[in-house]
C-alpha cells in the first residue's frame, strides 16, 4: 500500500481502500407531472472507493436525471441516497457538506466564461469560504495553491490566468475537471462529458479522468452514451434503460444481447 | 508526482502573486480616483445621512398630510388623466411625422451630403438635450398656458430622441439587400422604402412604443408649468393646500403609468 | 421582416390602427390642436426665439457652480440609484429569488419609485431636507433606482444559467453563487446603465433647478421670469453643451466596455 503524503501535505495519493461504499442508491424513482412522465425506476447500486463505473444508455434512458438526483440538482421523487453512509437530504447545511464532497462535471462544461481560468477553478473552493470573505472575491494562499495544483493535474498550470472563453472546448472541460478536484471531493459526477467533443479530443479529456481517479483515489460516476469509450475507461458498467437499471458488471460482461436489451426500442413518456 | 508538483505550483503562486499585485495596483488606483471623485462631489451637494435623518419627520408630516388620499376627488381627475393621455398621443405622433425625414438626413447611408448629415445631427442633438419640462415652460411663456405647448414640448424632445434612434439604426442595416436593389436599378426611395424601412421597421416602432410610454410620464409632470394634463392638478392641489388631492394625483398618475408600461411592454412582444 | 398575418390578424390590426386614428381626431379636437392653430402660434413663437438672438454671454459669469452641481447632483443620483436598484433587482430575479411574494413585493416597490417622476421626489425630498441639490440627488436616486431595478432584474434573469447550476453543484452558497456566477456575466451590462441614465440624469437634473432642487434649471427659470431672454439663449446653449459632452463621453466609454 503506497501512503504517499506531499512535503506541503496537499494531497494523499492512496488512501487505504475502505469498505464502506462512497455512494449508495436505494430505490431511487423520480416522476415527472405527477407520475406521468418515469424518468427513473427503482435504481439500486453502490459505488466503491475509487471505482470508475461508467453507465450506459441511449439518451432519454434517465441517466443525467439519476446523476442529478445524487448531489440532488434534481429531487428524487421517492427512494434514498447515501452519500459514505449517511444520507444525503435536502437540509442546507447537510447538503452543502455533500455537495462539498461531489463534484460535478457537465457537458457544457459550465464555465464563467468571462472570468480567468484560475478563477473558474477557485470556484470549487468556495464551499470552503465564508459568504463574508468572498464579498471580496477572496481565498486563502492554500486555496490558490490547491488550485493550481488541480490545473496542473490537467496540464493547464500555463493557461491560469487566461480568461476561460479563450481556451478550446477540450481545454475547458479539463479546467471543468481541476474545479470539481479543487473541492478535494470524493466521488465526481461526469455527465456526457464528452459528447461535445470530437473523439481524438474526447480520450484525452477522458484520460485525465481516469488518471486523476486512480491516482487520488476518487470514485467516478460518468455518463456516457458511447460505447466503445465505456468499454474502455470503465471499471464496471451500469447499464441504463427507460429509466431502469438492467446491468451491472464489468465491461467483459456486456454481451450484444445485453447491448440490444440496453438500446432497444423505445417506449414513450421516458425522459432523461 | 508530488515533488513535481509542488516546483510548478510555487511557480505558479509566484506568478499569480505578481498578476494579482498588478491587477489589485491598477484596481486600487481606479477606485481611489472615483472616491475621491465622489467625496468632492458629495461635498458639493451637501450629501450628508444625518439631514436624511433628521428630514424623517418632515417626511413623515408630508406623508401624513397626504394620507388617506382622497376618493372622492377620482371623478374629477378622469378628464385631466385622459388629457394627459392624448398629449402624449399627440406629441409622439408629431414625432413620428418629423422624424422620418430627419432620421434620413442623419444617417451616414441616406444622407445626400456630409455637411447635411452634421447639420441634421447637430439640430437632433439640439433637441435632445432640452428637457421637455424646458421646453414646456418656454413654450408656455411663448403662447399661453394649456395642453397645446405640451404637445409641442413633448414633440419636440421625442424628435430628437426617435430621429437619433431611427438614424443609427439606419445606419446599422444590413448591406445585403440595399446592394441588390441597387443592383436591380432601384431609384433612391425604392432603396429606402424596401432596402431599408423593412430592416427597421420592428425595432423603430418597438422604439415609438417605448417613446410613448416615456412621453406619458413626461405629460404627467408638464401640468407643473401649466402645459396641462395630471400635473396641473397637482400642482393647484398642492398650491391650495389639499395634499389629500395631491395624493390622489400621484395615486392616479402611478396607476396610468402602470397601465401604459404594461400596454407598452404587450404590444412590444407582440411586434418582436 | 415582418411575419405575414392572418386575415383576421390584419383586420385586428387594422381595427387597432382605425381606433388609434379616431382617438387621434378626438383628441385634436379636445385639445384644440390644429394646423391652424399651430400656423396661429408660429409667429408668436418666431416672436419669442426672436427674443434669444443673439444670446447673451454675460449669463456664463457664475454659471460653473450650478453646472458643476447639476452634475454632481446626476452623478449621486446614479450611485444612490444603482445602490438601491442592484438589491431590489436581485431580489426581484425569477432565477435568483424563488419566493414569489418576494419577487412581486420588489417589483412592486421598484415600479412605485420609477413611476413617481424626479421632480414629484424632488418636492418631497425638498420637504424633507430643505432646499439645494442634495433633495435633487435623491430624488433622482430613488426615481432612476426604480428604473436601474428592473433593468437589472432583466439582465439577471437573462444569465446563462448553466455556472450557476456548477456552483451551486460545489456546494456554494447562494450569496457565492451571484458574486461569482451572475455578477461577472451581467457587469458590462451595469456599467453600460448606468453610463446611459448618468447621462438621462444630467438632462433631468438641469430640470429639478427649477422647484429649488439645485442645478442650472434654477438659473434657467430666473432668465425667464426676469425676460432676460437672450440669457436664456445662452444658458440653453450651455446645456446643449454639457449634454453632449457627456453623450459623447458615455458613448466612448460604453463602446469601450463591450469586451
Amino acid at each position: 500500500m503506497n501512503m504517499n503524503v506531499s512535503t506541503h501535505d496537499r494531497i494523499v495519493s492512496v488512501a487505504p481502500v475502505e469498505k464502506m461504499p462512497i455512494v449508495s442508491l436505494v430505490k431511487v424513482s423520480k416522476t415527472y407531472i405527477r407520475g406521468k412522465l418515469v424518468a427513473l425506476t427503482d435504481v439500486s447500486f453502490d459505488v466503491g472507493h475509487g471505482e470508475f463505473v461508467v453507465i450506459l444508455g441511449p439518451s432519454g434512458a434517465g441517466k443525467s436525471t439519476m446523476l442529478r438526483c445524487i448531489n440532488r440538482l434534481a429531487e428524487p421523487t421517492s427512494g434514498q441516497i447515501f452519500l459514505r453512509g449517511n444520507e444525503i437530504t435536502a437540509a442546507p447545511r447537510s447538503l452543502r457538506k455533500a455537495r462539498q464532497e461531489i463534484g460535478m462535471v457537465f457537458q457544457q462544461f459550465n464555465l464563467v466564461t468571462r472570468l480567468s481560468v484560475m478563477m473558474n477553478v477557485l470556484c470549487g473552493r468556495l464551499s470552503y469560504r465564508s459568504t463574508w470573505r468572498s464579498l471580496f472575491y477572496s481565498f486563502t494562499r492554500e486555496d490558490r495553491a490547491i488550485a493550481l495544483e488541480c490545473l496542473e493535474m490537467v496540464a493547464l498550470g500555463q493557461k491560469a490566468f487566461q480568461r476561460a472563453d479563450t481556451l478550446s472546448g477540450g481545454e475547458q472541460q479539463r479546467v471543468a475537471i481541476a474545479r470539481a478536484l479543487a473541492q478535494r471531493p470524493k466521488l465526481i459526477l461526469a455527465d456526457e462529458p464528452v459528447a461535445s467533443l470530437d473523439p481524438k479530443i474526447a480520450r484525452q479529456v477522458l484520460d485525465y479522468l481516469r488518471d486523476v481517479s486512480q491516482r487520488l483515489g476518487i470514485s467516478v460516476i460518468c455518463n456516457l452514451h458511447q460505447i466503445d469509450f465505456a468499454r474502455e475507461y470503465a471499471e464496471r458498467i451500469i447499464g441504463l434503460s427507460q429509466g431502469k437499471l438492467i446491468f451491472d458488471g464489468p465491461p467483459s460482461a456486456l454481451t450484444d444481447d445485453i447491448l440490444n436489451q440496453i438500446y432497444g426500442p423505445r417506449r414513450e413518456g421516458t425522459v432523461g | 508526482m508530488a515533488s513535481s508538483y509542488d516546483i510548478a505550483v510555487d511557480q505558479g503562486l509566484a506568478r499569480e502573486a505578481a498578476w494579482r499585485h498588478r491587477r489589485m495596483a491598477v484596481r486600487s488606483l481606479v477606485m481611489a480616483g472615483c472616491g475621491v471623485v465622489l467625496w468632492l462631489a458629495a461635498v458639493r451637494i451637501h450629501l450628508s445621512l444625518t439631514n436624511i435623518i433628521t428630514g424623517i419627520p418632515n417626511m413623515a408630516d408630508f406623508f401624513g398630510r397626504m394620507v388617506p388620499p382622497d376618493f372622492s376627488n377620482l371623478r374629477s381627475l378622469i378628464a385631466p388623466t385622459i388629457e394627459t393621455v392624448q398629449i402624449a398621443a399627440w406629441g409622439t405622433v408629431i414625432a413620428v411625422v418629423a422624424s422620418a425625414p430627419l432620421a434620413l438626413l442623419a444617417a451616414h447611408n441616406t444622407a445626400p451630403h456630409p455637411s447635411v448629415y452634421f447639420v441634421t445631427r447637430l439640430f437632433l442633438n439640439l433637441l435632445r438635450s432640452i428637457n421637455e419640462l424646458i421646453y414646456a415652460l418656454l413654450l408656455v411663456s411663448a403662447v399661453g398656458l394649456g395642453p397645446f405647448p405640451g404637445v409641442l414640448a413633448i414633440a419636440l424632445h421625442a424628435t430628437g430622441m426617435l430621429a437619433k434612434f431611427v438614424a443609427e439604426e439606419i445606419e446599422h442595416v444590413n448591406r445585403g439587400p440595399v446592394e441588390a436593389l441597387q443592383a436591380a436599378g432601384s431609384g433612391r426611395m425604392q432603396i429606402i422604402l424596401f432596402g431599408i424601412m423593412p430592416q427597421v421597421f420592428p425595432a423603430v416602432v418597438g422604439y415609438i412604443l417605448y417613446r410613448f410610454d416615456v412621453s406619458i410620464r413626461s405629460a404627467t409632470v408638464l401640468g407643473l408649468v401649466g402645459a396641462g394634463g395630471l400635473g396641473f392638478s397637482l400642482i393647484t392641489s398642492m398650491k391650495m393646500f389639499k395634499y389629500h388631492e395631491t395624493a390622489m394625483c400621484i395615486l392616479v398618475i402611478i396607476l396610468l403609468i402602470w397601465a401604459a408600461d404594461a400596454i407598452s411592454s404587450h404590444l412590444q412582444k407582440k411586434i418582436l | 421582416m415582418q411575419p405575414r398575418l392572418s386575415f383576421g390578424g390584419r383586420l385586428r390590426f387594422l381595427l387597432y390602427l382605425a381606433g388609434g386614428a379616431a382617438f387621434l381626431a378626438w383628441s385634436a379636437n379636445a385639445l384644440e390642436l390644429s394646423g391652424g392653430e399651430l400656423f396661429r402660434s408660429l409667429p408668436a413663437i418666431g416672436r419669442y426665439i426672436a427674443r434669444m438672438i443673439p444670446p447673451d454671454w454675460t449669463a456664463l459669469d457664475g454659471l460653473w457652480g450650478p453646472t458643476l452641481d447639476t452634475i454632481c447632483i446626476a452623478l449621486w443620483g446614479t450611485v444612490i440609484a444603482s445602490a438601491i436598484g442592484l438589491p431590489l433587482g436581485i431580489l426581484a430575479a425569477k432565477n435568483l429569488t424563488s419566493s414569489r411574494p418576494l419577487r412581486q413585493a420588489s417589483l412592486a416597490i421598484l415600479n412605485v419609485l420609477r413611476s413617481i417622476s424626479e421632480l414629484i421626489w424632488a418636492i418631497f425630498f425638498v420637504s424633507a431636507v430643505g432646499l439645494g441639490p442634495f433633495p435633487g440627488a435623491l430624488a433622482l436616486g430613488v426615481n432612476f433606482g426604480g428604473i436601474l431595478g428592473r433593468l437589472y432584474a432583466e439582465a439577471i434573469e437573462n444569465v446563462d444559467p448553466k455556472p450557476l447550476e456548477a456552483l451551486r453543484a460545489t456546494g456554494a452558497g447562494r450569496v457565492q453563487t451571484i458574486l461569482f456566477a451572475v455578477l461577472p456575466q451581467v457587469l458590462p451590462q451595469i456599467v453600460s446603465y448606468n453610463l446611459y441614465w448618468f447621462e438621462v440624469g444630467v438632462r433631468s437634473a438641469t430640470v429639478l433647478g427649477m422647484i429649488g432642487a439645485g442645478g442650472i434649471g434654477f438659473e434657467l427659470v430666473t432668465t425667464i421670469r426676469l425676460y432676460d431672454f437672450r440669457q436664456t439663449s445662452a444658458i440653453l446653449l450651455v446645456i446643449l453643451g454639457l449634454v453632449t459632452l457627456i453623450d459623447q463621453a458615455s458613448a466612448l466609454l460604453r463602446s469601450s466596455i463591450v469586451k
